[in-house]
């Protein structure tokens, strides 16, 4: 019998959760990092949501946040004009890189060697974090607040996001750009799947899926309300995306059918990932949560608990967040 | 109604007093040698770092008796922006990001209670 999906709800801060990004697996799981407007990014253990640490030290709101693989190092990018690198296990500030206006998306390589930033001043900066005194080499082109950048391609290249309504492919090494994409409206979010080459790229109430070495549209898929980010399950079957009406869509990504939306929320959903395993999603939102979903409702995973049918009568740990009536 | 699928407990929150990175944790205490900057993973090394933790240790035991030196003494205290000024400590928050302190003379007069951010300040002075 189908079951209610229990999202779990990761309280702690006080102002809109902005942006999250999960590690790849480690030996101890893996982990979330949420960037929030209160200035405090927070390190979660992954399955389970339980906080691990706050990062103290940026003097404004938190636009971005990610992890390294080994989820050794964090780094985020704030309204204080800096991008920070932190020890993420200790919760130690390693770095701090002043930029000239505010910051809005931080990326390490794979191997963690380097950080991209993005920010209001419209240059995307690669830091080498092997030589931190040194200048960082900068990209210019983008006309408007850069929105997000990510590596991609192995490293070799750059996919950025920019208010001026474009994404833009750049090589890293002539920092030319190499092929750009031009939309109606600004782009609210983008992520890149390395395996498969994925772009997902999010504006009004679309959710975009292109080719990221080509930038070659694979398909578009409409959305009931305006998203403002959506992700890719790692098997390429499902997609979540999250907007404006507070909701959580599930979509089958073959047949672009919508096959269930979630309430929780109470306020715009700002970020949604699929976690590296694909078993659960995270979103954060306007009321300053983060939640997490199932993505096989009802399996036991993580403080998901697969109750029998047999069993529910004497379950007495059944626990309901509040939602809207339904 | 479909019955909502069961959970073991809710998500751990923040500790309100602290900012978490619990050093008693398997993956800190597993991974931690390796992120202090000064030291390799080599054998022979490994008397290096016991001098050096050895030494680490020294300076913070000796830092944290001079918070407790300075309770309720006058600390001057030099500060960003060419900023001194004079207040009598209170005490220091667990992490070392704020100091209390109480009569604190500015430029601009008395502040009665006052945190200082302990960020903005690049030295600090008082009488044994």
């Amino acid at each position: 019998m189908a079951m209610r999906q229990t999202p779990l709800t990761c309280s702690g801060h006080t102002r809109p959760v902005v942006d999250l990004a999960f590690s790849g697996i480690t030996p101890y799981g893996y982990f979330l990092i949420s960037a929030c407007k209160d200035g405090k990014p927070m390190l979660r253990q992954g399955d389970t949501g339980d906080w691990i640490g706050t990062f103290l030290g940026h003097k404004g709101a938190v636009w971005g946040a990610t992890l390294n693989n080994e989820a050794t190092k964090a780094a985020t990018a704030a309204a204080d004009f800096t991008a920070k690198v932190w020890d993420a296990v200790t919760g130690d500030e390693v770095l701090t890189l002043a930029h000239k206006h505010i910051v809005k998306s931080v990326n390490f390589t794979q191997d963690s060697s380097c950080l991209l930033t993005g920010g209001n001043d419209k240059i995307i900066r690669i830091y080498d974090l092997n030589k931190p005194e040194a200048e960082p080499q900068e990209i210019t082109g983008h006309t408007s607040a850069i929105k997000k950048a990510l590596w991609c391609n192995n490293d070799t290249q750059i996919l950025s996001a920019a208010d001026d309504k474009t994404v833009r492919l750049w090589d890293r090494n002539s920092t030319e750009v190499v092929k750009q994409l031009s939309f109606d409206m600004s782009v609210s979010s983008m992520e890149y799947i390395p395996d498969g080459e994925v772009l997902v790229i999010t504006y009004g109430k679309t959710i975009a899926f292109y080719n990221a070495l080509s930038l070659d549209m694979i398909k578009t898929v409409d959305a009931p309300a305006s998203i403002h980010s959506a992700s890719l399950h790692p098997d390429k079957d499902f997609f979540v995306a999250g907007g404006d009406d507070f909701k959580l869509y599930k979509f089958d990504y073959g047949t672009k059918e919508e096959l269930e939306s979630y309430k929780g929320h109470f306020g715009p959903v700002h970020c949604v990932r699929f976690s590296p395993d694909g078993e659960l999603y995270a979103s954060g939102s306007e009321d300053g949560t983060l939640r997490l979903w199932q993505t096989a409702v009802g399996k036991t995973y993580g403080l998901w608990k697969c109750v029998l049918p047999g069993e529910l009568v004497e379950n007495k740990l059944s626990f309901t967040t509040a939602t809207w009536p339904r | 109604m479909r019955p909502h699928v069961s959970v073991l407990r809710l998500p751990r929150g923040p500790d309100p007093n602290g900012r978490g990175f619990d050093p008693n944790s398997p993956r800190f205490i597993a991974l931690c040698p390796t992120t202090i900057s000064a030291s390799t993973e080599t054998g022979t090394d490994s008397v290096q770092m016991r001098e050096e933790q050895r030494a680490r240790s020294v300076l913070r035991e000796s830092f944290l008796r001079t918070l407790i030196a300075m309770t309720n003494k006058q600390v001057q205290f030099h500060m960003y922006e060419r900023v001194k000024v004079e207040a009598k400590f209170g005490a220091s928050d667990i992490d070392v990001l704020n100091f209390q302190v109480s009569e604190l003379h500015t430029p601009i007069g008395v502040q009665k209670e006052a945190l200082l951010r302990c960020q903005d300040v690049i030295s600090y002075s008082f009488d044994l």
